[in-house]
């Protein structure tokens, strides 16, 4: 039987830890034009999608990954005996806002935007590694800058860094605030 | 636990001041373009008040505050020969920080939205079963290659311009307990990576002390694939969970 390049990407898919971009699949699959690729990973994902499946393909940080369906969570969580997956802290999103929309940033510029020194805060975050150094601004003291990274862009599920909600999205939700207030 | 470590400014329940002043703001109704800075700074005051003792080193930052409206408050009440022009007008440039806060602690709801969807959805965490490392096959790392690959780092990132800064202290138990969790995350530590990840010289050399610790203890190996790969630090076999 001839091997179908729609098979070869779901195991492709299946091996990877983290989100595997078309780039790296066309580098693997030597034998297919880049058309029949695509198409067969758009064929893929509708497949997943129907409700024929647990699993599901979902595109992160520019590349694709198995994850399971948002209805099944508490199963998952039964068997993993799990009352609650950690989230993160308030303190801790709100400096990641801050480094998400900001960046690059020094830690006293996010400290001065938050009004609340950031320093623990950053450092789980980098524990974490949603958030990397990425070199030292050229200013007295050469402070280090902060970037978010590809795992920030998982976590949220966001496909790129353009998909942060917008500007529009933000003023949107202050709006409704103000609206509720009133 | 990590909640309990976490540096939060709670004055009741704000994570500092803008968060307070802002919601007086909508207490008050006021609007955030023309804040009557002698009502908030009277409110702002009150919620300071309320607290017996202030904690200076985890509520500075409020102090900080209510010094700057006072500030704004006094700049106010000079007399002036005209009205104030948008540019100079004192309370401007709290009006700019209480706005880009205001993005911020809504964009990170949206956000938080965000990480609710996310976490139903489950991802592989572990990788599928990788070639057994063999760890026969794996060259142990002496001391002095280890010791090498160390200084070659640390001159790499002398050239970074990396400078000694002091004051801030690291123990070796802490940072152990780092390597250990690494490991116990990870599987398996990248030597290079890992130290090259290093705030600063002081930080790197005691990680390198630790882990030489480790080593002897027998509670991690560093090995190499063969000579010139890179150095991977494993957990020992049996001390392996």
């Amino acid at each position: 039987m001839k091997t179908r390049v729609k098979d070869v990407i779901e195991s492709l898919i299946f091996v990877s830890l983290e989100p595997l971009n078309l780039e790296k699949i066309k580098s693997v699959c030597t034998e297919f034009s880049n058309a029949e690729i695509e198409h067969a990973i758009q064929e893929l994902i509708a497949s997943y999608a129907s409700n024929e499946r647990g699993l599901q393909i979902i595109q992160a940080a520019g590349g694709y990954l198995f994850a399971t369906k948002s209805e099944h969570d508490q199963w998952i969580r039964r068997l993993l005996n799990l009352e609650q997956k950690n989230r993160l802290s308030r303190a801790s999103l709100e400096t990641l806002a801050t480094v998400a929309y900001h960046q690059p940033v020094t830690l006293a510029e996010i400290s001065a935007l938050r009004g609340v020194d950031a320093t623990y805060s950053l450092k789980s975050l980098l524990q974490k590694k949603l958030v990397k150094i990425t070199g030292r601004k050229k200013s007295p003291g050469r402070p280090l800058i902060y970037r978010t990274t590809e795992k920030f862009l998982t976590y949220f599920g966001l496909n790129d860094i353009k998909d942060l909600p917008s500007e529009e999205e933000i003023l949107k939700i202050l709006d409704e605030e103000q609206a509720n207030d009133e | 636990m990590e909640e309990a470590r976490d540096y939060q400014v709670n004055l009741g329940v704000f994570q500092g001041p803008l968060d307070l002043l802002l919601f007086l703001i909508r207490k008050k109704k006021i609007d955030i373009h023309d804040i009557p800075i002698a009502t908030i700074t009277g409110e702002y005051l009150i919620h300071l008040e309320k607290k017996e003792t202030i904690n200076l080193e985890r509520e500075g930052e409020f102090l900080l505050m209510a010094s700057l409206l006072i500030y704004i408050k006094s700049q106010m009440l000079l007399p002036r020969e005209s009205e104030w022009e948008d540019e100079d007008d004192p309370r401007k440039i709290l009006v700019e920080r209480l706005l880009d806060f205001q993005k911020i602690k809504a964009a990170s709801s949206l956000l938080k939205e965000k990480e609710d969807q996310q976490t139903k959805l489950w991802k592989r965490t572990i990788h599928p079963p990788l070639p057994e490392v063999d760890e026969a096959d794996m060259v142990e790392v002496s001391l002095f290659e280890l010791a090498e690959a160390f200084l070659t780092l640390m001159k790499r990132k002398e050239k970074d311009d990396f400078r000694l800064i002091h004051g801030k202290e690291y123990s070796l138990e802490e940072k152990m307990k780092e390597i250990i969790d690494r490991l116990k995350q990870d599987g398996y530590l990248d030597f290079c990576e890992y130290f090259y990840g290093q705030e600063s010289i002081e930080e790197a050399l005691i990680s390198f002390f630790c882990l030489l610790e480790l080593i002897k203890a027998h509670i991690v190996i560093a090995v190499q694939e063969t000579l010139f790969h890179p150095i991977k630090v494993w957990p020992a076999q049996g001390a392996r969970t």
